[in-house]
């Protein structure tokens, strides 16, 4: 069956990831991925799946990762006595707990009003956490060590390997439950009640009870993604239930695709790779991630997973190869544009100092490159717009319909 | 027996009465339909009755329990199931879907978490079946809103039957249908309320007066009439008031 080697080749790619690449920078951003991609599946719940913006998810996750971090030094004094691997756990009960609370009044309504109750509720958190300063720690927050407590078959978890086997094993278990919630009554009702919340009701389903399940559900798994992430660095401050982290993993949801299962997974690693990799080249990476974010609404409102499925039809003609050319000619000089406006922006921000961009060295006091560039972009404008005509047509081929009684899916 | 009754009800927007103390009894097992002119207030009634509206005054019971200002949904739960004149469907769900979750509560899984969907053969068959009935078989995978306008109408009235209620309440539904399928729509609600109660708005008398055990005539918010065809028919008030003559000449075809 396809759904099941999907979920093989999903639980070999997070076990293999490591074999593959070993290196220190390799595991930290497996690490990184594996928190962001519960997180994210977390929050499409809300949003993708029950119709629910929400500018204040981080609450969720950082509440579970404090009380997570907290957990930790209660095994390290010897006040309680489990294991840490059942710390996302501890977490999520917590982010359960908070989402309860706050769902109770949230979910009422969806629209502004929810958006709106979470950005303030999202600000007094934050607020707090500067406050209470006995649970966080204030600016500098809470630090643990996850070294202590019962082994887990002989593993102590000294390294950070062994942090992402075990975050591996909660990302495939947190997928698995997370993916089966929407597929039970509870789920697709979710999606009824952010299709049409009032013909929910005449269905005999209260939306607002509907959407407090969803809120609760992804509540918890926010506060399993607080909990691995407490277990990764051991240390967790206010930034991470703030509106920056709010912001972020709507950013990881919405690029990845809000209308799909997968959406989030794909936004969560793209994001993080983005924020691992690019930000060791440039300053200026926050820039291109909004620059990417506006393309990505402007041009693929249905995110990368909405534009892979798009080539679904293609795919099943056993035409996708057909587009391959087709999209190597537009492709090459779009590229080619976008490459000549990032290296202005280097160049302008690397003002009076030559700078290396690819593999060029670029001087931004150099008349010459300026001129260099605005020509390769205008080319490569020109290029793009005239290639786009031979795109269409490919594409209309192989999408077209061979039998013009052909209804719809099969 | 009477399955559900409204008592003295009444509705005011503001300062203008729209529904003025109506009375009515509908039959268990009963068709009945409910006529009258645009304006008159044969949603309004219809939205109080299933606690879309709050009432100004007045009481409904069905089954001898007050549902009056209920929310919709304990409504729907006790049995009364409904449609809308303005299609009021799931857009970005599947037509599958649609009749599906139609059909969840009564199935008795309500907000569950532990039920697979997938699982639950006997429902998934169900639904098919209902799809077929309405002929959206073959649509079963499309999003519900990108279906054509009387498909959704089709699908409107599927979402509506699905529980399988005893009181089905029908808001114009084959509105904006071509003649084929109205004629097949009508026999498919003829079919599925066997047993049934129907309560349906319509504006059509062929179809009103072909349906109908009984019709109620409302008028700005009032029940001038309310009996059998033929006497509502008969009835010089309800001449005066809305039944034109073409309207009579067409019944009366029909009934030749
Ligand atoms: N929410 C509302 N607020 C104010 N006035 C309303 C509201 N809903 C309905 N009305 C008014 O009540 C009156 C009755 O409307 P209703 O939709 O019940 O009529 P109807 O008999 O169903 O007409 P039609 O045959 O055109 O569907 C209309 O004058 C309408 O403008
Ligand atoms: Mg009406």
């Amino acid at each position: 069956m396809g759904k099941f080697a999907a979920w093989v080749g999903y639980l070999i790619v997070l076990l293999g990831l490591p074999q593959l690449f070993d290196s220190v920078l390799a595991i930290t951003i497996f690490n990184q991925m594996a928190i962001a991609i519960v997180f994210a599946l977390s929050y499409n719940m809300l949003l993708g799946q029950g119709g629910m913006l929400s500018f204040g998810h981080a609450v969720y996750f950082g509440l579970g990762g404090f009380m997570a971090v907290h957990a930790l030094i209660m095994i390290e004094f010897e006040t309680v006595y489990f294991s840490i691997t059942l710390i996302p756990l501890v977490g999520g009960l917590i982010g359960l707990i908070a989402a309860v609370f706050v769902g109770s009044f949230s979910t009422h309504k969806a629209g502004t009003v929810f958006a709106m109750i979470s950005l303030g509720i999202g600000e007094l958190v934050a607020a707090s956490s500067l406050i209470f300063v006995s649970f966080f720690g204030g600016e500098a927050g809470v630090s643990a060590d996850r070294t202590f407590g019962p082994p887990f078959f002989g593993v102590e978890f000294f390294q950070d390997v062994e942090i992402y086997y075990l975050s591996a094993g909660w990302v495939f278990v947190s997928t698995v439950f997370m993916y089966l919630f929407t597929q039970t009554p509870a789920g697709r009702m979710a999606n009824a009640v952010r299709d049409n919340p009032e013909r929910a009701e005449f269905i005999g389903y209260s939306a607002r009870r509907v959407r407090f399940i969803s809120f609760c559900t992804s509540g918890f798994f926010a506060g399993v993604a607080g909990g691995l992430f407490a277990l990764n660095y051991e240390f967790i401050t206010e930034e991470n239930l703030n509106a920056v982290t709010s912001g972020r993993v709507l950013l990881m949801a919405y690029i990845g695709g809000l209308g799909y299962f997968i959406g989030p997974i794909i936004g969560a690693v793209v994001l993080t790779l983005m924020n691992s990799l690019l930000s060791n080249y440039t300053e200026l990476w926050m820039l291109y991630l909004g620059m990417m974010f506006v393309l990505t609404v402007l041009f693929l409102p249905r995110g990368f997973a909405g534009f892979i499925m798009m080539h679904q039809t293609a795919w099943l003609r056993g035409k996708l190869s057909s587009l391959f050319l087709p999209y190597l000619i537009t492709g090459t000089p779009a590229i080619m544009f976008g490459g000549s406006i990032l290296a202005a922006i280097e160049m302008l921000h690397h003002e009076g100092e030559p700078f290396g961009f690819l593999f060029l060295t670029l001087d931004s006091g150099n008349t010459l490159h300026w001129l260099a560039l605005a020509a390769v972009g205008a080319a490569s404008y020109f290029a793009c717009r005239r290639s786009l005509g031979q795109l269409n047509v490919a594409w209309e081929e192989a999408n077209r319909m061979d039998n013009p009684t052909e209804g719809g899916p099969g | 027996m009477s399955i559900l009754s409204l008592h003295n009800v009444s509705k005011s927007f503001g300062k203008t009465e729209i529904i003025r103390g109506v009375n009515l009894d509908i039959q268990a097992g009963e068709r009945h339909a409910i006529i009258g002119p645009n304006g008159a207030g044969k949603s309004t009634l219809f939205h109080l009755i299933s606690g879309k509206y709050q009432l100004s005054s007045g009481r409904i019971t069905f089954r001898d329990q007050e549902i009056q200002n209920r929310p919709p949904y304990e409504i729907a739960r006790l049995g009364l199931a409904r449609s809308f004149q303005v299609t009021n469907i799931f857009p970005r769900l599947s037509v599958f879907e649609n009749v599906r979750c139609g059909m969840l509560w009564q199935q008795g899984l309500g907000y569950s978490f532990r039920h697979l969907l997938g699982r639950q053969t006997e429902l998934n068959a169900r639904a098919i079946h209902l799809l077929e009935e309405i002929n959206l078989a073959d649509r079963a995978d499309f999003p519900a809103g990108e279906l054509a306008y009387a498909q959704q109408r089709a699908l409107e009235l599927g979402v509506a039957i699905a529980s399988g209620a005893d009181l089905i309440m029908l808001d114009e539904p084959v509105a904006g249908m071509s003649l084929s399928e109205a004629e097949a729509a009508v026999s498919l609600i003829r079919k599925i309320t066997k047993g049934k109660t129907l309560v349906m708005v319509e504006h059509d008398m062929n179809i009103v007066f072909d349906i109908a055990d009984r019709i109620s005539v409302l008028v700005y918010g009032e029940i001038i009439a309310s009996d059998s065809p033929q006497a509502v028919r008969a009835n010089p008030k309800v001449q005066e008031a809305y039944l034109g003559e073409a309207a009579l000449a067409a019944a009366g075809d029909n009934d030749a």
